[in-house]
């Protein structure tokens, strides 16, 4: 096997309260461009851009965050790769932008369960109550000593994603605060 | 059931028999007994010896305020605890605590000599005792000193407990569960809020818990606490913690909170959290922490027996205790007399009540009457008796001269009420003196912030619960039958025939300060009370002074001649209570301390047995021994497999930023010294980056990939400064280039191939790239597949033999590697670590900053003048360099440097001197950077920074070191293959 | 911990996502204006600072957020953040300020 992202995840992350499981290959791209083409943009590729910034937009296969005032991840299924390939050259030819693929630079973890957000909690400062960090918003924030980029994707599921070298830490992290839950 | 238990009473479970020791004697108190309860159910009062005369001391309060109640509490092999305070110490079946500060045992101590010379130990003692002669310190006064200080001991080995933390989230923090955080907390949670209430105590209620003949709406005081918890419980919006502290109120409403999760329980199943550091940020807090009674200073007031009024009503109301059989009350304020009346009305015998006033109101006096109690006004308890514990007190009339004897087993004193101002001055929020409370009470906040109840100076439970409603949003009014909380005196100086030289009357029990010590300190010269504090140290203990810092106060402002208000009150730190350093750093122990990062190759390097060593929090592959090899052994070895064959290292903590758009170029010219419009696509360039200043930030080498198009290397350990360095000047002062960057080190795995082998493992792995000598030339970058995957082929060296820098996605890394591995045995492939990377790269006169850079060096003082583009407009750095220091003669420059004896490896950061007999301080004119063993050239090699260095070409400088000076001669860093030719490999 | 309020999130962020980043309103002379300079004005430029007691214009960075720099007006006493301004916009006047604190 090719493809090795070196992260087991415990059974012990596996409970009721709280589950981990690492997200299999993904494409990943980081995308600037300025917020005047957007329309064009998805006109060109069909990819709608979130306007707000924080905040995310998820069609079938491609998850669009906007985490800047000018910058945007898109995040897909790794089948969706050559597709995404072609339509993002396509707009860096029209457009004056930036695209770079990051699909290797990160890896995901899937955190859900009633006490999904509790374990965010251990280690990020930010309010998870549902009113403060409703479904679909996203940001890069920190989780003690790892930059994150965290997305609640519904009422007790999250997504974190961190650079692959901090991803053991994570893992590590999650294991032994999970045995308080 | 014990000599002083009164049963009935308080809520300890009296079925429920807990059998702990304490100094190795066993004893038994009850279900929800503290250890301080339980000993004085067992009649003991005697807990500990004090820190500075070794005076004995008892149990002098009920709460976590206790002065001298301290004790090491011993949960086995490496969980001993010192300073815990008995008053808030839960016992359990088989708990076991020791008392401090004695030896060979409590009743008798060899420190008590203290005591008896205590005339030798008045304010400021040690500052002006252990001075001279200097010879004294480690032999006299350091060991006399190490022995009497501290408190308690010092665990022995790590701790083996685990912690937690945990940040939270409410709208309203509510610290302190008595009257009025459970009146707030209710409010709160009827208004929707999320609320938290914290309490330091395993049962909440605060005072409520031991009132007596208080009645709330009617209802009995206990079963409105009994309802209003049972309502708090049930909310989903209401957290309830107990047994936790609030131990530090920070910025913007940010409070710390230590849960105590195991300390109460007998068996821990290994694993699981001792404590928990709840970090919480809150909209509004509301801080219900009570206040806290003021002993009373006069002579003799810390023998063993004497405590605080409250605390003996706290005894008795909560645990059922009796704290004396016979009992004197010593008070200046109103509020002793309800205990007073309280343990009368409990069949204990008050002996007398001593008030210092001259008239006390009808009403009480009517109640003492009623209780045929013995009351003398205007007078005070002039000395007391007992060797371990109390066993009388004299009690004298100013007025008249008399003195009449009592006999006692405890004397309570109150002096009036401190409001528990900590947090709140944690918070910066403001405080003013009120006169009539004789305290201290908050004034403006600084933070979304309010204190209600009687740390605000409202006493009494009705007007803390109607203010705690007030503050939870409530408008509800309680009606509360209580007895009337009334008022006191304060007094500098309490009444007493006995010289004052002779009194002993302490002011802060833990620290052992008199009120003879404060008014020394006055006359000495120290007039802030900041001073006065350091320099008696009153309110420097663990306890910070909760008991013991208004007195202090009162006794300072007198002595000054400054009313109170002018003299200030002495600063609050956290954190409230003291902490263990495990809850402090919660999970970050042990793995969980840092991150170390490593890279996708990283644990092979691990099965092949390498050795490891940090870069920032990347660990990366030292060196590989192979079977008995030393460092010296193997690192020689892999230069010798590299340049002989072909070396493989794992280059992928190198910093990697892609910086793209229309304007790439520009931004780039502008954010390295060196010019890349000349460098086109497809092609490398060795880039450096300087600060603003001139002098070398970092280095790497950039591919150009395209026309809007740049692969940045950075220095491992540099990636995120530069990161920063571009997106700051990116968004400040080049907002007009059409230019992003992205951070990719990640993103790419990379394996570096050197030595004259090195096109040959790779040309049959390689898809669409022509790797021939013309058409892939050094310094050029390609893209295509190696191993089937997507790469980006650098052809460069950092070795000077023929080199590839082989980028792949990460995740494939590992694989890609050890293909690649696998084919290499056909020409011994050698893997290398970071050492033979830095030897291979120093015999060539590369450098490596922050090595041999140390951020005072330009390029041209690195004989790097050739990476400073002379016909750029600008580029950052580029003014700096004109500025006439930075181009004065006398500069120092990197050189090199041979030894004379060719064996010998200088140090780095050794010194070099050019005339090694001159005197004493030598003329150093710079130091070793760079120093190696090089094995292609039989010979050591150096680099270094010397004054003038470029001018010294062929002169022999000195290098001390330990033993012996060696000689060295100054010669260009280029050590090995001048002329490049080996990289001309076909 | 403070909590800061990024102008770009447009929301208070936890000050461990923040990187203090200097004085703010420190102009780069251009790059004629730096062929111009004496070494004493450029030293003005590189080295000198207001090291003001009260309220202080300086710059910061949602490193762990937005990833955008930003400036805010600190008062260097209390630590209390008067507000907070994207990049470009110029240093508040006093009675901008005065109004922020109301
Ligand atoms: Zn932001």
């Amino acid at each position: 096997m090719l493809f090795d992202q070196a992260i087991d995840i415990p059974e012990t992350l596996k409970g009721d309260a709280v589950s981990v499981t690492l997200m299999e290959e993904r494409a990943r791209y980081n995308l600037r461009i300025k917020s005047t083409d957007l329309t064009e943009f998805k006109k060109l590729t069909g990819l709608k851009l979130p306007r707000k910034i924080n905040t995310s937009s998820a069609a079938k296969d491609v998850t669009c965050l906007c985490v800047g005032p000018d910058e945007w991840f898109v995040i897909a299924e790794a089948k969706s790769k050559a597709k995404l390939d072609k339509l993002l050259a396509k707009a860096s030819n029209k457009f004056v932008c930036s695209v770079t693929d990051i699909s290797h630079r990160n890896v995901g973890f899937e955190i859900t369960g009633a006490k999904a957000s509790r374990l965010i909690n251990v280690g990020c400062p930010l309010d998870m109550a549902i009113e403060a960090f409703p479904v679909g918003k996203v940001t890069r924030t920190i989780f003690e000593s790892a930059a994150i980029l965290l997305r609640r994707t519904g009422e007790e599921s999250f997504q974190i994603e961190c650079w692959r070298s901090f991803g053991p830490y994570l893992r590590d992290f999650f294991v032994r605060a999970s045995r308080d839950f | 059931m014990s000599a002083f238990r009164k049963s009935g009473r308080g809520m300890v479970d009296a079925s429920k028999p807990v059998n702990f020791t304490f100094d190795g004697k066993a004893y038994q108190g009850l279900q929800g007994d503290t250890l301080a309860s339980a000993l004085l159910a067992n009649g003991v009062h005697l807990t500990g010896r004090s820190f500075k005369y070794h005076r004995p001391r008892g149990i002098v309060g009920a709460g976590s305020e206790e002065p001298n109640a301290l004790v090491a509490f011993d949960r086995g092999e490496g969980r001993v605890t010192p300073n815990v305070r008995a008053t808030t110490l839960e016992i359990f079946d088989g708990l076991k605590a020791e008392s401090q500060n004695r030896w060979p045992n409590l009743k008798t101590d060899i420190g008590g000599f203290n005591n008896i010379f205590s005339m030798f130990f008045p304010a400021g003692f040690y500052n002006k005792t252990f001075k001279w002669p200097a010879s004294f310190w480690d032999k006299v006064y350091e060991p006399f000193i190490r022995n009497m200080a501290g408190l308690g001991p010092a665990p022995k080995s790590s701790d083996p407990d685990v912690y937690a933390s945990v940040y939270g989230h409410c709208d309203v923090l509510i610290v302190g569960a008595g009257p009025a955080g459970i009146a707030a907390a209710v409010a709160a949670a009827k208004k929707d809020q999320r609320v938290i209430l914290v309490d330091e105590q395993a049962e909440p209620g605060g005072g409520l818990l031991s009132a007596q003949n208080v009645e709330i709406d009617g209802m009995a005081a206990q079963d409105w606490l009994t309802k209003s918890l049972t309502t708090l419980r049930k909310a989903d919006n209401v957290t309830v913690m107990l047994r936790s502290t609030a131990i530090g109120y920070y910025h913007d409403n940010f409070v710390a909170v230590n849960e105590r999760l195991t300390d109460h329980i007998p068996s821990v199943e290994p694993g699981r959290s001792r404590e928990k550091l709840h970090r919480i940020r809150a909209g509004k807090v509301i801080l219900a922490q009570g206040g806290i009674e003021r002993p009373l200073v006069f002579n003799g007031n810390d023998r063993p027996g004497v405590m605080l009024a409250s605390a003996a009503q706290t005894y008795l109301g909560q645990y059922g205790v009796a704290v004396g059989n016979e009992v004197v009350v010593f008070t200046s304020h109103d509020s002793a007399y309800q205990a007073a009346f309280e343990l009368a009305d409990a069949n204990i015998s008050i002996a007398a009540i001593v008030d210092i006033r001259d008239k006390i109101s009808g009403d009480l006096q009517q109640a003492v009457e009623a209780r045929a109690i013995d009351l003398i006004l205007g007078s005070s308890v002039s000395k007391t008796s007992g060797k371990l514990r109390i066993n009388g007190c004299e009690v004298y009339t100013a007025s008249s001269g008399k003195k009449q004897s009592f006999q006692c087993d405890a004397l309570l004193m109150s002096g009036g009420w401190t409001p528990s101002l900590h947090l709140w001055s944690h918070s910066k929020g403001g405080i003013k003196w009120d006169a009539d409370l004789a305290a201290y009470v908050p004034e403006q906040a600084n933070e979304n912030a309010v204190c209600v109840g009687a740390c605000n100076g409202n006493f009494g439970i009705e007007a803390a619960l109607n203010a705690g409603t007030k503050a939870g949003g409530g408008r509800k009014k309680f009606k509360v039958k209580e007895p009337e909380f009334g008022s006191g005196v304060v007094l500098d100086h309490l009444p007493n025939y006995i010289d004052s030289s002779k009194q002993k009357a302490f002011v802060d029990f833990q620290n052992d300060v008199t009120e003879k010590d404060i008014k020394l300190a006055v006359r000495e010269g120290f007039k802030s009370i900041e001073h006065v504090k350091r320099y008696t140290t009153n309110g420097m203990a663990t306890d910070q002074g909760k008991t013991s810092n208004l007195n202090a106060l009162e006794i300072a402002s007198k002595a000054v001649g400054k009313p109170i208000e002018k003299v200030g009150l002495t600063t609050f730190r956290p954190p409230y209570t003291p902490t263990t350093f495990g809850a402090l750093a919660g999970y970050r122990d042990g793995e969980l301390f840092d991150p170390t990062r490593k890279t996708a190759i990283d644990p092979w390097a691990e099965a092949q047995g390498a050795v490891f060593e940090p870069v920032g929090i990347w660990r990366r592959a030292w060196y590989f021994p192979k079977d008995g090899e030393d460092m010296h052994a193997a690192v020689a070895r892999e230069c010798k497999a590299t340049r002989d064959s072909l070396g493989i290292f794992d280059a992928s903590t190198l910093g990697k930023i892609e910086v793209v758009g229309p304007d790439a170029t520009k931004f780039m010219n502008l954010m390295y010294s060196n010019s890349w419009t000349t460098l086109k696509p497809g092609r490398c360039r060795y880039g450096l980056m300087l600060r603003e200043d001139g002098y070398i930030y970092d280095d790497g080498v950039v591919a150009r990939m395209a026309e809007d198009r740049y692969h940045v290397t950075t220095t491992s350990g540099g990636a995120p400064r530069v990161y920063r360095h571009m997106e700051d000047y990116l968004q400040t002062e080049f907002q007009h280039l059409d230019v992003w960057l992205t951070s990719t080190t990640e993103q790419w795995a990379v394996i570096a191939i050197n030595g004259p082998n090195a096109r040959k493992l790779i040309e049959p792995f390689v898809e669409g790239i022509d790797l021939s000598k013309d058409a892939f030339p050094h310094m050029a970058v390609r893209e295509g597949k190696i191993c089937g995957v997507p790469t980006r082929l650098f052809r460069v060296s950092f070795t000077g033999e023929l080199g590839f820098e082989i980028n792949i996605p990460s995740h494939y890394g590992r694989t890609v590697w050890e293909t690649l591995f696998e084919a290499g045995q056909s020409y011994e492939i050698c893997p290398y670590g970071t050492e033979t990377m830095h030897v291979l790269r120093a015999e060539k006169g590369f450098i490596i900053v922050g090595q041999d850079t140390d951020g005072t060096v330009t390029p041209h003082d690195a004989g790097m003048g050739w990476a400073v583009a002379k016909k750029k407009k600008d580029f950052v750095g580029m003014r700096s360099l004109k500025r006439s220091d930075l181009i004065a003669d006398g500069r120092k420059h990197l050189i090199g440097l041979l030894t004379d004896d060719p064996n010998v490896v200088l140090e780095e950061g050794a010194q070099i001197v050019a005339d090694p007999n001159q005197p004493i301080p030598m003329d150093m004119l710079g130091h070793v950077t760079s120093s190696y063993w090089s094995e292609s050239l039989g010979r050591s090699v150096a680099m270094a920074l010397v004054k003038d260095g470029f001018n010294r070409m062929d002169e022999t400088l000195h290098v001390p070191m330990p033993g012996t000076t060696h000689k060295a001669k100054v010669v260009k860093p280029v050590f090995y293959d001048p002329k490049g030719e080996r990289l001309n490999v076909v | 911990m403070f909590e800061i309020h990024c102008p770009y999130c447009d929301e208070k962020r936890p000050e461990i996502e923040f990187a203090y980043a200097g004085e703010a309103h420190i102009v780069r002379p251009n790059a004629q204006d730096q062929g111009e300079m004496s070494d004493a004005d450029w030293s003005q430029y590189m080295f000198i600072r207001d090291n003001v007691r009260g309220e202080h214009c300086e710059r910061w960075w949602h490193q762990h957020g937005c990833n955008m720099f930003f400036n805010a007006v600190r008062h260097t006493v209390t630590d209390k953040f008067v507000m907070t301004y994207k990049m470009g916009k110029s240093r508040p006047t006093a009675k901008q300020i005065a109004d922020a604190k109301k």
